[in-house]
């Protein structure tokens, strides 16, 4: 019977079944087609995303080469090699350097600045000693300067750190490529992203029971990268055929190769994955991808099958089995001769041991870095967008303060004078005039990424904070001056809420009557105690402000004493505003920033802002001297001569938990911190166990004298330190110390005779009447 | 007369009848103030670039240059007088000013570098909207004369 309908023309009941099925085979097909084009888009976007992705790359500041740089032949040639540069002459070639006596022969290669591209050029630069002497370029014309190409010294990778040496096609050796075909897809360039015939064999391979072997092209090993869980299920698998083929419908043979070849998977180095040939040439052989060998070629193609299982350098008996393997099915398949492969099979592995750095030799500085610039760029684009970030570390800066920190440590841990071994230490150094960071160090395994306590392990800063209490008092030139006494007697500072704070002195001894700077110099908790709480906390905490620090600081009386805790940065800024003269320049990491093109972005320039009036500052230096001359600090003169004036101070806190010196020479200020992690009590001081780091360090750096401008309200007198009265050249022992104009002290000491007084007081009177006279 | 006074009288004639007493040396004072020294070339030719930028309105490159000298000679109070130039030009009065006085900072007795650097932070005071600021500059400059 014809069924009564509303719409259409009549049909037989018995096509119901064919409209389902065909309804049926509509929608499965539509699902299907819904499916296909969703995996289009994802390998489409995955692939289009995983081309282009790049790192960005920091470099380290270059060295700008001129007559009178403190630069050993050594020093240079090591930064050269280090940023793959050849000794050796080779003609017509660029990235070679060759001693010559005392000169050194650069072929520099080009590189881009953010203030403009630098052509290749010929450099010959004369050294003596340790230093430069003469740049000449290749006519022999001297230069002024000239300044080479930055370290490479880290980057900033995507989410699973990832690293790149991005490779084109023709850069990579054609027997490399031979090689990865013969051994994983010999029918590379004939299928259309799946090998039946291999397929067939791998289940050929799995049901003779040798396990499930292979069978992936090329194509579908690409593929199975782009995802991050590594599932090995039928559905998985059918996924991966799919877009395999899709990707093959999108994209050309090369541009499959080439990605594949940036994407490969060959090990693990550290924190750093190796992706990539150019990755790996470099990891495993130290030398860009153009120049590996057959044999070398090989090793890395062996390591597709399994990185961890094939690696060289943990491995070598099987990687070498496996290169043979990889040169064998080469020749098998004609790729290369018999001659070569005997000679590449006979070769040994080659590998450099180069020691695993991760993604960075200095994790610490590179991660300052990262935050600086997280201010001003967002994540996906800084590990994306092949950035050019150039900072102001200092390779040699670095490597020194490395070392030192290193080298005191486990002599440390060997003596335990100061505790059980497991001391760990943090140091900054930065320029003292600009703000600039040339080295970070974040704890004694320099290479490892992990806590970075430069940055982040705020430690109670006990002594530390002193001289700004000093600074504050002698802002007030009619109350303070070098020579006021201070009144080291018994002090217990009442507070209504809290208990009676009654601080004590190192050697627990009460000193009596002391001349401000002796109080600073011999680091008096007690005298100082009181000078700041007459001053008022809050006003020492408003120079602590003015100095830098941005930290809250609770305006409790303990904090005079250095009761707060701070991160060895913070502290190097607030020591920075003194450094420079009472000009605060926040600390800096980064210059510039470039694209990857070399287009520049963005600069950060520097900034200065005059903080505290000059006089304080140059008093309050003065003071410091007088640590290092004789007091806490004195033992700097085991590694410093006189001459070069060190600023510093010791910090030791409660129980000696934590050893801190903080100090600055004309060039060059530098912040060490030496505790146990789980803060334990210690029998840490500054002075023994922070001190002798520094020393290391600064000695190392050949520092440059200390010696500030005397600002115009200041005047040096010299003064008999026994009475603190005006002395003259007759008196033992006499200092010149500074004073602000008007306030040194008129009476003059026993030793000092009435006419050379008087005399010596007249000459300075006419002196800068004199100097107003002549305007000099 | 006491003998002070002619204890001092004669001092004072001493003194006068004394040649002008030289510019302190460098140390063993660590007080003393530097002799002025004069530029190395890797400077000079810093300076030159900056100068040829700043005229052509690249004052990004400009600063460039200079803070690149001012990491080879920090001291040299021409640099940062230069930098508070371009800050001037770039608009950045704040920093132009703080430049011109840690030019000032590192002037010694050249007070014609001074009075510059006076100047400077006048005009730079003046951009800011405080007038008063401006003329107490100027007045410390003339101060200079």
């Amino acid at each position: 019977m014809f069924r009564r309908r509303i719409f259409g023309s009549p049909q037989p009941q018995g096509s119901r079944f064919w409209r389902v099925f065909r309804l049926s085979v509509l929608t499965v097909a539509l699902l299907g087609a819904g499916f296909v084009a969703y995996l289009d888009f994802r390998v489409r976007n995955e692939f289009e995303g995983r081309r282009f992705a790049l790192p960005a790359r920091i470099y380290a500041q270059p060295i700008e080469l001129r007559a009178g740089l403190k630069l050993s032949l050594a020093d240079v040639a090591d930064e050269l090699r280090e940023n793959g540069y050849r000794e050796g002459f080779r003609e017509g070639e660029a990235s070679w350097y060759q001693k010559d006596g005392d000169a050194l022969e650069i072929a520099e290669r080009p590189f881009v600045f953010w203030d403009g591209p630098q052509g290749e050029r010929r450099l010959r630069v004369t050294f003596s000693g340790k230093s430069v002497v003469r740049v000449q370029d290749q006519l022999g014309q001297e230069l002024p300067l000239a300044r080479l190409e930055p370290l490479p010294i880290g980057g900033i990778y995507p989410g699973n750190n990832q690293d790149r040496v991005l490779v084109r096609l023709k850069q990579v050796p054609p027997e490399l490529v031979l090689e990865l075909l013969a051994t994983e897809d010999r029918a590379f360039y004939s299928h259309h992203g799946f090998d039946l015939r291999a397929i067939a064999r791998a289940v050929w391979s799995l049901v003779r029971g040798h396990g499930l072997q292979g069978g992936s092209t090329l194509t579908q090993q690409l593929v199975k990268n782009f995802f991050l869980t590594p599932e090995r299920t039928l559905s998985r698998k059918l996924t991966e055929l799919v877009m395999a083929v899709l990707l093959e419908a999108h994209y050309s043979k090369e541009e499959i190769l080439e990605t594949y070849l940036n994407e490969i998977y060959l090990g693990q180095d550290r924190d750093r994955a190796i992706h990539g040939v150019g990755l790996g040439a470099e990891h495993y052989f130290a030398k860009p991808v153009e120049h590996l060998t057959l044999a070398e070629s090989a090793t890395l193609v062996a390591l597709v099958k399994g990185p961890s299982l094939y690696d060289p350098v943990r491995h070598p008996q099987k990687a070498l089995e496996r290169r043979n393997l990889v040169l064998r099915e080469t020749r098998d398949v004609g790729s290369i001769t018999l001659e070569q492969y005997a000679q590449a099979r006979g070769a040994p592995l080659g590998v450099t041991t180069k020691p695993a750095t991760g993604t960075s030799p200095h994790p610490a500085f590179v991660e300052l870095v990262y935050r600086h610039l997280r201010r001003d760029y967002d994540e996906a684009d800084l590990r994306s967008e092949g950035l050019r970030i150039f900072t102001t570390l200092d390779p040699r800066v670095q490597a020194r303060a490395e070392a030192a920190l290193d080298k005191r440590l486990a002599q440390f841990d060997r003596e335990k004078r100061f505790g059980d071994p497991g001391l760990e230490g943090a140091i900054v150094v930065t320029d003292s005039q600009t703000g600039e960071v040339q080295a970070l160090v974040g704890g004694r395994d320099v290479k490892y990424r992990g806590f970075n306590r430069a940055l982040d392990a705020a430690r109670p800063v006990g002594s530390l904070l002193k001289p700004a209490i000093y600074l504050t008092a002698l802002a007030d030139p009619a109350k303070y001056n070098l020579l006021t006494p201070l009144d080291d007697g018994p002090f217990v500072w009442k507070s209504r809420g809290a208990p009676d704070w009654a601080p004590a002195n190192f050697d627990r001894q009460y000193h009596g009557a002391v001349p401000l700077r002796i109080a600073l110099a011999q680091s008096y908790n007690v005298a100082t105690a009181r000078l700041g709480t007459d001053l008022g906390v809050s006003h020492v905490l408003g120079t602590v402000q003015r100095l830098g620090i941005e930290h809250e600081m609770l305006p409790y009386a303990s904090t005079l004493l250095g009761a707060v805790d701070l991160a060895p940065l913070e502290v190097a800024q607030m020591y920075q505003t003194i450094a420079s003269g009472g000009f605060r320049a926040p600390l800096r990491a980064i210059r510039e920033v470039t694209t990857q093109d070399g287009k520049p972005l963005k600069r950060y320039p520097l900034a200065v802002e005059q903080a505290i009036p000059p006089e304080p500052i140059y008093l309050i230096t003065a003071a410091m001297q007088g640590v290092v001359r004789e007091g806490t600090g004195q033992s700097l003169k085991n590694w410093l001569p006189p001459e070069i004036a060190v600023a510093g101070k010791t910090g030791t806190t409660d129980e000696q938990r934590d050893a801190w010196f903080a100090g600055f020479t004309g060039d060059r200020l530098a912040i060490v911190w030496i505790g146990y992690d789980d803060n334990r009590a210690a029998r840490l001081t500054g002075a023994a166990a922070a001190l002798p780091v520094w020393g290391d360090l600064m000695a190392s750096l050949d520092p440059e004298p200390l010696a500030l401008p005397k600002p115009e309200g200041v005047e040096n007198v010299l003064i008999d330190p026994k009475s603190g009265l005006r002395a003259d050249s007759g008196c033992d022992g006499a200092l010149e110390l500074p004073f602000m104009n008007g306030t040194a002290p008129v009476e003059r000491a026993p030793c000092a005779s009435a006419i050379s007084t008087a005399v010596d007081s007249v000459k300075q009177t006419t002196k800068s009447w004199w100097q107003k006279l002549w305007k000099r | 007369m006491s003998p002070r006074t002619i204890v001092l009288a004669l001092a004072l004639v001493a003194a006068c009848a004394s040649p002008p007493p030289p510019e302190p040396g460098p140390p063993p004072s660590p007080f003393s103030t530097l002799p002025p020294h004069p530029e190395t070339p890797a400077v000079a030719s810093l300076i030159d670039n900056a100068r040829l930028d700043f005229q052509a309105g690249r004052y990004a490159n400009a600063a460039a240059s200079l803070e690149r000298a001012v990491r080879i000679e920090p001291r040299n109070p021409r640099l940062w007088q230069e930098l508070a130039r371009v800050r001037l030009s770039q608009r950045d009065f704040a920093q132009a000013e703080s430049c011109a006085q840690r030019s000032s900072s590192w002037a010694g007795s050249d007070n014609a570098l001074r009075y510059e650097n006076w100047q400077l932070i006048a005009k730079a005071r003046e951009e800011r909207g405080d007038s008063a600021g401006a003329k107490a500059a100027l007045d410390s400059a003339e101060r200079l004369r």
